[in-house]
């Protein structure tokens, strides 16, 4: 009998206690894929919730645009940059956009405020947040002169309805002060006040004409991608385009270094949460492996005494663990698959406790509790938990194999 | 009688720390053990027997003196080659049983041909010849939890002999088994002694062993008292 199918028959010795220690394990499983699935869901969901707010996954920007955003700061021969974007793999959608801040004023009030120009022919819910949220009216056309989209919270301090009237006031690309009356043709809620009490949306082109910019000049493109992990690798990518090579280009937790601190700081508490949850496994299995290694330290004994090597009874050991391990982990995708099927497909609606617009990090929080899992988070749970299951096996399995025959056969 | 011993003691000592106190378990022990010895260490219990035979085995290394076994000097060996020599060179029986329970009587057999990477149609016939001179020839599939004590220590003789070794070291063999269990297994084992040459080197008190021995080492605090063999008409 060869000793792998030796440790498999004595796993199954005190089936009980290989159950429960198996359980445990699964169990970690459970709480792993929870804790991770949970997380990619929620962070994938915030930053394509923040890219979409204006910058993109990636953002293409005059150089010196990050720290100092005026609107002297432009790109040229956008369509240029915009076909040759588009045509790079994972791209989803590569929009112009001229971002700026303003004063705007009605018959009532005057509140500070960022307005963002866009495209209607090429933006539109998928690629753009605030027509997502548009909450009254709706988005101007594309030649409109005078429509603009306004947060309900703004439009609500200057006291507008739809239809109504009202003057920004802003610097143009040249330094000088200009004013234009809008209309407001749209209205659009979040859920993240901020946002909703000082943004607007205004057509592109009646904005390059009133700041002095060109048709084929912007602020900014706000470059989606289908996968947000692989915004780094497109960042290159479109660094290394002939027509982007006098400007900067940002991914999204350079443009958004508030909403990348807010993630990396929860992953690091998930980090630990499942850290810990590890730790109270391994600690199950290193205590049940210890008992088992106890209580047959005579067997183990007589075995070295008819030849069995120190080495060979620490392999053994650890392939005692590795099944304990390996049953574990089967048993924890048995009964992690249906709640993991549950959260991806269904999700558990957490807005009665949080309310339907709970923000973290700057963006909107999906109030329903889903799940998803990137191939590579599969790979790490399973992953951490075998290694965390074969590490609590090694300090048994060291013992049982230092320990001379002759102390183990004076065991009963 | 062979010149060259399979087991050579000389001037062998061991001692213990008990707490503060020094214990003298073998004092200057030297002794030869020949090829074909059916030997028994016979004394009180706390004499030194099972100590001598730890110290032949290679389980417990001496605070003086040397131990050779089919002429390799123990002491210079590490964990790994006294393993080596007792996986190759020695067969042990112990006074309980000490079968691995999840193994059939058959694979118990096998346990240490499979250490040794024996080639499986071999291995099988070896297993299968040697449980049948053991007595246990339809009983390859029991379970020691299904097998008499008698049966479990006759699976344990047959690991013992099944890889040839140069010695057979027998700690109490007969200590858990009624007497006429014990006869039998004596009776075994002497066989094995005549027909296939195997050397057996007991440590026993019990009378049936002493009868059966053709060589009786009396051991008395650490030391050997005596050493004498017996005519083969002396043996019972």
């Amino acid at each position: 009998m060869k000793l792998n199918q030796l440790a498999f028959r004595n796993i199954f010795r005190r089936k009980r206690r290989t159950l429960i220690t198996a359980s445990s394990v699964a169990f970690g499983v459970l709480l792993s894929v929870t804790f991770t699935g949970t997380g990619d869901y929620t962070y994938t969901h915030m930053i394509d919730a923040g890219a979409k707010m204006g910058m993109g996954h990636v953002t293409v920007e005059p150089v010196g645009y990050q720290n100092s955003p005026t609107l002297n700061k432009k790109l040229q021969h956008i369509d240029k940059m915009l076909d040759e974007i588009r045509n790079l793999d994972n791209v989803s959608d590569a929009v112009p956009r001229i971002m700026g801040q303003a004063m705007f004023a009605s018959a009532n009030k005057s509140i500070g405020g960022v307005f963002i120009a866009v495209n209607p022919n090429i933006e539109n819910a998928k690629n753009n947040l605030f027509i997502q949220s548009l909450s009254e009216g709706k988005l101007f056309s594309a030649n409109s002169k005078h429509g603009i989209v306004v947060g309900y919270k703004l439009a609500h301090k200057l006291r507008l309805k739809l239809g109504k009237k009202l003057v920004y006031t802003t610097t143009d690309a040249s330094g000088e002060i200009i004013s234009r009356i809008a209309r407001v043709k749209g209205m659009f809620k979040t859920g993240v006040d901020t946002i909703d009490a000082s943004m607007v949306l205004l057509p592109l082109a009646a904005t390059q004409q009133a700041l002095g910019y060109s048709s084929n000049q912007a602020s900014l493109i706000a470059v989606l991608i289908h996968d947000q992990r692989k915004a780094d690798d497109m960042r290159d990518k479109i660094a290394s385009l002939h027509s982007t090579q006098n400007y900067e280009e940002l991914s999204w937790h350079e443009a958004q270094p508030d909403l990348a601190g807010v993630i990396a700081m929860d992953k690091s508490m998930n980090y630990i949460s499942q850290f810990l949850v590890g730790l109270i496994i391994a600690a199950g299995i290193l205590n049940t492996m210890l008992m088992s290694v106890l209580e047959r330290k005579h067997e183990f004994g007589m075995m070295m005494a008819v030849g069995l090597s120190p080495q060979a009874l620490f392999k053994l050991v650890m392939v005692e663990s590795f099944w304990l391990a390996l049953l574990g982990l089967t048993l924890g995708i048995v009964i992690t698959a249906p709640w993991f099927y549950f959260l991806y497909y269904h999700g558990i609606d957490l807005s009665s406790g949080f309310g339907d617009d709970f923000t973290y990090g700057g963006v909107l929080i999906d109030p329903l509790f889903k799940a998803r899992l990137f191939p590579e988070s599969i790979v790490f749970i399973l992953g951490s938990v075998f290694s965390l299951a074969m590490l609590a096996g090694a300090y048994p399995a060291w013992k049982a194999g230092r320990t001379p025959p002759i102390e183990s056969l004076k065991t009963i | 009688m062979n010149s060259s011993p399979i087991v050579r003691l000389e001037h062998v000592q061991k001692t213990y720390i008990q707490g503060k106190i020094e214990v003298h378990a073998i004092n200057d022990v030297s002794l030869d053990i020949q090829a074909g010895d059916f030997a028994a260490l016979c004394g009180p219990s706390g004499s030194g027997k099972t100590s001598l035979l730890n110290l032949i085995g290679g389980l417990d290394v001496p605070s003086a003196g040397k131990v050779w076994v089919d002429g390799v000097d123990l002491a210079s060996l590490s964990r790994s080659e006294l393993s080596e020599v007792r996986k190759n060179r020695i067969g042990f029986v112990f006074q309980a049983y000490n079968l691995i329970p999840v193994m059939t009587a058959y694979e118990n057999a096998a346990f240490v041909l499979d250490l040794q990477d024996v080639e499986e149609k071999e291995k099988h016939q070896r297993v299968m010849d040697t449980l049948k001179a053991v007595g246990l020839q339809g009983l390859e599939q029991r379970r020691p939890d299904e097998m008499s004590g008698g049966q479990q220590q006759r699976v344990a003789i047959a690991r013992a002999i099944v890889t040839r070794p140069a010695i057979v070291l027998a700690d109490e063999p007969t200590a858990n088994v009624d007497s006429e269990t014990a006869k039998s297994l004596l009776n075994m084992m002497a066989n094995l002694n005549k027909q296939q040459g195997i050397t057996f080197l007991f440590s026993t008190h019990d009378q049936h062993v002493m009868d059966k021995a053709r060589r009786i080492i009396q051991v008395h605090d650490g030391r050997i008292e005596s050493d004498s063999a017996k005519s083969d008409s002396a043996v019972s």
